[in-house]
């Protein structure tokens, strides 16, 4: 029972089911931006800022993104300009039912 | 002398010769100051994703400029005072 050994300040039975937290397994990711030379982080391109945005209008983190650090900042940057002026939202008109 | 884009959105309930108007004193400011606008790129009345000044819709233009840098905070500056403008947005390219 050498598997005990490292759950002794458990109990046992606990073992395999939600004692730990099932990991969270992601699949290999790449940047789409290091593999794709040609695509250009501009605000003006709205329709590309959305996949880095949440339904909500929140920007992506890079867990949930993919993209590399360097292109997370021109990602989050360009997002911020298209906020500015008005081509993206801050939250989605929603959010004032949400809270209520 | 660099390279911007600014993006300047417009009151959308102006006729047309107000719009030019307004154009028209940015592209003096930017004249007096020693720059110039290469291009305009006029995207039209957009729905906005939020208001500004009670307003849903803007009518967006995109201004391709050539700037001297210092005289950028003056031409800001100018932008918030010039009404028809409901927001503007410089970018160095």
């Amino acid at each position: 029972m050498a598997d005990d050994y490292n759950n002794s300040s458990g109990n046992g039975s606990d073992q395999g089911k939600g004692r730990y937290r099932a990991r969270f397994v992601r699949k290999p990711r790449f940047c789409q931006f290091c593999s794709d030379k040609t695509l250009v982080i501009d605000y003006k391109d709205v329709k590309l800022l959305r996949k880095f945005t949440t339904e909500e209008g929140k920007i992506r983190s890079r867990r949930q993104s993919g993209t590399c650090a360097k292109h997370q900042r021109a990602v989050a940057r360009e997002i911020k300009r298209a906020r500015h002026i008005a081509l993206m939202p801050f939250t989605d008109g929603t959010w004032e039912e949400k809270i209520r | 002398m660099n390279e911007y884009e600014l993006v300047v959105i417009i009151h959308p309930d102006l006729d047309d010769e107000a719009i030019d108007q307004a154009l028209g004193r940015i592209d003096g400011w930017i004249k007096d100051s020693g720059g110039k606008i290469d291009s305009t790129d006029v995207w039209g009345k957009k729905h906005m994703a939020y208001e500004i000044q009670k307003q849903n819709e803007g009518i967006y233009y995109l201004l391709n400029v050539t700037l001297v840098p210092e005289s950028i905070a003056e031409l800001e500056r100018n932008l918030t005072i010039l009404e028809p403008v409901m927001r503007h947005m410089i970018v160095a390219k």
